[in-house]
């Protein structure tokens, strides 16, 4: 590939605000990040044990100007630089999402730029080329968090295929309530994490749902099981609770993402979404992955949790895939991973 | 030029103006889905008045009481655009822009806007020389309620919006009070232009993130909340 020196990079100002992360990020050519800024209201939600969307959509309001002047500041570029702007326009919570939207709109409309709205789990999937510009599909996504549990099976960038999604509550729920149950606090995949590590994943076997059932998974009965046995052995260590509990959840996701890949001739395993961040599914992945001859690409933290950066990322490749998005495109709460075949 | 964006309500008003005079306005009626309907309606007003964005001095935005969803549409896209542009931002209750082109009656003015779980915003006022003087704080209760402050005030009234007109039969049956009609229902982005022009002259502007809708109530999960026994 020739460069051209003189040839300056689009940047694209990327907004993500669908459930309780107010993030700006600026983004050249999809794939530089050249800042990424990420408010996370979790403080106002612990006491509710969960995301209130009301209170989301308030304090998305609130930040949205300072986050996004914070981007631009960071990547030491202003509002006349930009190429595009990009908001994740759904899945997310309504009134959430139209914050993002419309202030993505209003900088458009004032910079006379292109505005583009982003599928936030295609953000997810577009984000490992963040880390790996090299990463060559087919590959088995499994993209975990509080709102999306799901597999997908990446063919090519830009086409997607689900092989398996939770049929009732989210990985990182399960993880809430769970927590909540154990008296853990507030976001539960870091309290639990936490307090597994002094806990024996083995003191308890609790069920492994839908284990040979395709690739589909379910966590309330999980949830469930972990209530009734607490109530039958209150003796029990909370640490041996919250890591057999953990074991559970890590077995079911690991071994349903492996078993995709396999089906799919997919050579590399990836993880995607605030569950990602577990360090047992972390190395319990890379281990299943190099015991099959495959490759566990893993994207840090802050990638895998709810960014702006792989909105940007993503708003660049769509732009130039599909054009930008027409001003009248609203939010769409329910919105679906767009799927080939 | 000053630009107004009104979205409380279920209207999606803008308008451009100069000197408190609208230059031109767009005001869809029913533009429930205001993410969708608030940046073209800009767009359109912009290129078919003439107005460029650089000619701009200043944002002015209704800041509700209204129905969340839209407000929350209005003044994130008025509080960002200012922040392209460097312009400063006023923020107006949207119930006075129901109550100002209302401002020549003699009576007792009350503009009451359609909250939904069966309960108005509403505000009185009376009129002073060159406007309207605001009696008491913005409200938000049922239409019992209202009907109940009416009656206690023992007033002519002249009662104006769409919360007025919703509940019109309980309105209706008090003494004295009167119901303007469906033209007077929705906040005024014309206005908006007039009495934000006022306060830009008076340079009684904010910055885009000191503007915030008037929630008057808190969500419903923080009302749950504190009804739990701890
Ligand atoms: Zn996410």
């Amino acid at each position: 590939m020739v460069t051209d020196a003189r040839r300056v990079p689009e940047l694209v100002l990327g907004i993500e605000t669908s459930c309780d992360e107010t993030a700006a990020a600026v983004v050249a050519d999809g794939r530089e990040i050249y800042s990424s800024i990420v408010s996370s209201q979790v403080d106002l939600h612990a006491r509710f044990g969960g995301v209130v969307p009301e209170i989301a959509s308030r304090a998305h309001l609130e930040l949205i100007n300072v986050v996004v002047a914070e981007a631009l500041v960071e990547a030491g570029c202003d509002f006349a630089d930009l190429h595009a702007v990009a908001a994740c326009h759904g899945p997310g919570l309504a009134g959430a999402l139209l914050v993002g939207v419309s202030a993505a709109k209003a900088v458009a409309l004032c910079r006379s730029i292109p505005y583009v709205g982003v599928n936030h789990l295609e953000a997810h999937l577009q984000a490992a080329w963040l880390d790996e510009p090299d990463l060559a599909p087919p590959l088995a996504v499994l993209i975990a968090s509080g709102g999306h549990t799901m597999i997908v099976i990446v063919e090519a960038r830009g086409s997607y295929r689900v092989v398996g999604q939770t049929v009732d509550d989210a990985a990182g729920e399960a993880f809430d309530k769970v927590a909540r149950f154990l008296g853990l606090g507030y976001p539960g995949g870091p309290a639990v994490d936490a307090v597994a590590t002094e806990g024996d994943p083995r003191a308890v076997r609790f069920p492994r749902p839908m284990a040979g059932d395709g690739y589909d998974f379910s966590f309330s009965g999980l949830k469930t099981a972990v209530v009734q046995y607490v109530r039958a052995h209150p003796e029990a260590a909370v640490a041996d609770v919250a890591a057999s509990f953990q074991e559970a959840v890590v077995d079911v996701l690991s071994t349903k993402l492996l078993a995709a890949a396999r089906d799919a001739g997919a050579r590399t395993l990836v993880l995607g979404g605030g569950v990602a961040a577990n360090r047992s599914l972390r190395s319990r992945v890379t281990d299943l992955a190099a015991a099959d001859d495959r490759r566990a690409y893993l994207p840090g933290p802050a990638l895998c949790t709810d960014n702006a950066a792989m909105i940007a990322a993503t708003g660049w490749y769509r732009l130039h895939a599909d054009g930008p998005t027409p001003l009248n495109d609203g939010a769409t709460p329910g919105l679906r991973l767009p799927v080939v075949g | 030029m000053l630009l107004a964006i009104d979205t409380a309500t279920a209207q999606v008003g803008v308008a451009v103006g100069v000197d408190g005079a609208v230059v031109g306005r767009v005001e869809l009626a029913r533009g429930q889905r205001h993410a969708e309907a608030l940046a073209p309606a800009i767009e359109y007003l912009l290129q078919a008045t003439g107005v460029r964005l650089d000619q701009l001095a200043g944002i002015a935005v209704g800041i509700g009481p209204g129905l969340f969803t839209g407000l929350r549409v209005g003044v994130t896209t008025a509080r960002v655009m200012a922040q392209v542009l460097r312009i400063p931002i006023v923020g107006v209750a949207s119930l006075d822009l129901v109550a100002y082109p209302l401002r020549h009656t003699s009576r007792l003015l009350v503009a009451a806007l359609d909250a939904r779980r069966k309960e108005v915003f509403w505000s009185a006022y009376r009129t002073v020389p060159g406007g309207l003087q605001r009696l008491g704080d913005y409200a938000v209760g049922t239409p019992a309620e209202l009907v109940a402050e009416l009656e206690a005030h023992g007033a002519e009234v002249l009662l104006a919006g769409d919360g007025a007109l919703r509940y019109r039969e309980a309105f209706e049956a008090v003494d004295r009070v009167e119901l303007a009609g469906p033209e007077f229902a929705m906040p005024s982005a014309g206005a908006l232009i007039e009495l934000a022009c006022a306060r830009f002259e008076r340079e009684e502007f904010s910055r885009p993130t000191e503007i915030l809708p008037l929630y008057l109530r808190r969500s419903d999960a923080e009302i749950e909340w504190e009804r739990k026994p701890a």
